[in-house]
């Protein structure tokens, strides 16, 4: 029987500062190719979860095998190769303010290069013509050169996207992509996501606040209460029980259109 | 799960790794912290407090300078003991200022409870045992403990019927009247009226300047422009390395905090010892009358302790977003350095070191003033020569280039923001 591709296994993490438990003893696994949408109440555990597993945050507990290996156990130097293999974008979108948006999009390939030629930033001429070629690919080439807090909230996203794709990730955490985004670029920024999943075959892992961004989205769900998982399944099997579930008794559900 | 090789390690508990130990000292420390300093800034406020009632006291009424009153270990007990009995029994004024409060932990905050409070700090948490539990015996056992204030519904009490309020403003009103009372006599504010005369003759030399000198006096001030700016130079040579020791959040760990706390505790003494001061140090060690260079190293020595700062600080307040991101494209250590932290600190040092050059340009001047080299000191030349002419227009040039400078860095450092 061929393995999952991701297998989370009794992820534990306690924040030293205050003994928050973030996560208690989390399991799921994940299969290539899937587009698995975490939701939750905020300050459930979902952005502890996504950066457990590439390791920008150190889980206490638990075992993480990402395609055969346990990245909870990786020495820094062996994480960082498989880091480069894992793109991320996040709710804040994370640019270096001060440069270029393409000069953002290439930070992408950072994983990849010898660390004198990074320090000198001796930025391939290839790796230049793909980081171009993927601002085309979000619609961005025309601000190639223009500075990041010039950008639009949207296209700073879209720039994160381009910057992950610099990666050729095989998959991708996006932890709130679309929070700080209004209804219409939400779906545009879902987009792209789905299309990297559909196209490129690449896994994503996506936490959502919008039920309707998930269902739509997603090929799967998760929902995590207290870092603890409470719903795993298809988006329609959530039905408005479920909802109450996970959500509380009080809460409405609101459309993202 | 299954397939996988089950790598099985034997639970320890934390403490017996190096990384759980240190956490483990360090929350300890974190809390016996948090009471201290409560417990000293009232103690403190207190002793400040006796030691200002007898001072006034004994300056007007007793007639001598004298201050306690009491034997030492009278004051020292009382201080102590005061400070832990209003900690206790109400609002102490160094709860307010740190923004805590005695909320009931585990049970009734009765007066009993209070009391017991009282008792048990003076037991255990005065000896330091008790910190070594977590919560603390006193709190353990009292069923008391501090805790940031919560914002509560009902109406804040007026400063006037809180003791923190009334002991601040006592502690205001006799610093006023024993400063009043031992800086100022009658006799020197009548002159302050009456003998502005005096200085007739030095306003007379400002507005005729002696334009012999003027070459001179250029000459001087170029060096002086020259001591700023290699001081400001080398500084920055130094304290951009130093300041990525220095910032907080970059500093983590065993190793990385204690370097953090002695490169920060070096640069404040360092920095709370006057340029002048640091002059005369320098021109005994390199044994000069008229030296430019003790005075560089001066300003050198000042400018690091506050670059190292400025810049330290600024380091502390970037936003973390990009580290992470350039982190998780699996970069290495310096690269996250150079993409994500260079990137967001540039603009902010280059705007400091211009402020700093414009403030050493200023402190060249004083420090010449002491035999460090420049215009300062052919200004303290003059007037101690008495001739005043020549100081005058010293002191012109002066406030020139004084002017020029600072209205030059101001516009560079507003192209910058
Ligand atoms: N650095 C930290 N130190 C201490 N506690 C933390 C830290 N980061 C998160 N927590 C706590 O861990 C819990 C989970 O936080 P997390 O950020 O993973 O939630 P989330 O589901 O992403 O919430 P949101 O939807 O608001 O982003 C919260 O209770 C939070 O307060
Ligand atoms: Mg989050």
């Amino acid at each position: 029987m061929p393995t999952p591709y991701l297998v989370i296994d009794g992820l534990t993490k306690v924040y030293e500062r205050g003994q928050v438990h973030a996560l208690r003893g989390l399991s799921f696994s994940v299969e290539k190719g899937e587009f698995l949408v975490v939701i939750g109440l905020s300050g459930s555990g979902k952005s502890t979860l996504l950066r457990c597993i590439n390791r920008l945050i150190e889980p206490t507990e638990g075992k993480i095998w990402l395609d055969g290996t346990d990245v909870a156990r990786l020495s820094a130097k062996r994480m960082r190769r498989v880091r480069r293999r894992i793109g991320m974008i996040f709710q804040q979108f994370n640019l270096v303010d001060r440069a270029t948006t393409v000069r953002n999009v290439l930070t992408g390939r950072l994983g990849y290069m010898p660390g004198w030629r990074s320090l000198l930033g001796l930025f391939s001429s290839q790796d230049k013509q793909t980081a171009l070629a993927n601002l085309e690919r979000v619609g961005l080439r025309d601000k190639a050169y223009a500075r990041v807090d010039e950008l639009s909230g949207g296209q700073r996203q879209r720039v994160g996207i381009a910057r992950a794709l610099m990666q050729k990730p095989e998959i991708l955490l996006a932890d709130e992509p679309v929070s700080a985004l209004d209804p219409a670029t939400s779906h545009s920024i879902m987009q792209y996501l789905e299309q990297m999943n559909r196209q490129d075959g690449v896994t994503v892992i996506a936490s959502l606040h919008f039920l309707s961004l998930a269902r739509r989205y997603g090929t799967r769900i998760i929902a995590l209460k207290d870092g603890q998982l409470v719903f795993d399944g298809p988006p329609k099997t959530i039905d408005n029980a479920k909802f109450k579930e996970i959500y509380g008794e009080d809460a409405e559900e609101v459309e993202v259109r | 799960m299954t397939g996988y090789p089950e790598g099985y390690t034997s639970p320890r508990p934390a403490w017996t790794t190096g990384r759980g130990l240190y956490n483990a000292l360090a929350r300890r420390a974190d809390v016996a912290a948090k009471y201290f300093a409560v417990f000293l800034l009232d103690a403190g406020g207190l002793a400040a407090l006796w030691l200002l009632v007898t001072y006034a006291y004994a300056w007007y009424v007793l007639d001598i300078t004298a201050y306690i009153l009491v034997p030492w270990w009278v004051f020292a007990l009382g201080v102590v003991e005061g400070a832990i009995l209003w900690e206790s029994l109400g609002r102490s004024w160094g709860q307010k200022a740190l923004g805590r409060e005695l909320t009931p932990v585990s049970a009734e905050a009765t007066p009993i409870r209070r009391l017991l409070y009282f008792v048990l700090w003076n037991l255990f948490s005065l000896t330091g045992i008790g910190f070594v539990f977590v919560p603390p015996l006193h709190e353990r056992w009292s069923g008391l403990g501090l805790r940031r204030e919560r914002p509560s519904s009902q109406a804040p009490v007026p400063w006037y019927r809180t003791s923190a309020g009334l002991f601040v403003a006592v502690l205001l009103v006799v610093t006023l009247v024993s400063a009043l009372g031992v800086t100022l006599t009658w006799e020197s504010l009548r002159r302050l009226f009456t003998q502005a005369g005096q200085t007739v003759e030095f306003w007379r030399a400002l507005v005729r300047p002696d334009t012999t000198i003027l070459l001179d006096a250029m000459r001087d001030m170029i060096v002086t422009v020259f001591m700023a700016v290699l001081a400001t130079l080398f500084a920055v040579a130094v304290s951009v390395p130093l300041s990525f020791l220095a910032a907080r959040n970059l500093m983590r760990g065993p190793v990385g905090r204690p370097i953090y706390t002695i490169i920060r505790g070096a640069m404040s003494v360092a920095r709370s010892i006057e340029p002048i001061v640091w002059a005369i140090i320098f021109l005994v060690w390199v044994t000069a009358l008229r030296s430019p260079f003790a005075g560089i190293l001066a300003l050198w020595v000042h400018s690091i302790a506050d670059l190292v700062k400025l810049y330290a600080e600024r380091l502390e307040a970037i936003d973390q977003g990009p580290i992470e991101a350039i982190t998780a494209t699996g970069a290495g250590r310096l690269s996250v350095l150079r993409y994500a932290i260079v990137p967001q600190i540039v603009n902010p040092y280059i705007s400091f070191t211009l402020y700093r050059w414009d403030i050493n340009i200023r402190m060249a001047t004083v420090v010449g003033l002491v035999g460090g080299g420049g215009i300062g000191q052919r200004l303290i030349n003059y007037i101690w020569g008495v001739q005043y002419r020549q100081a005058g227009t010293v002191m012109i040039l002066i406030v020139i280039l004084v002017w020029a400078i600072d209205y030059l860095s101001a516009r560079l450092r507003a192209k910058l923001a």
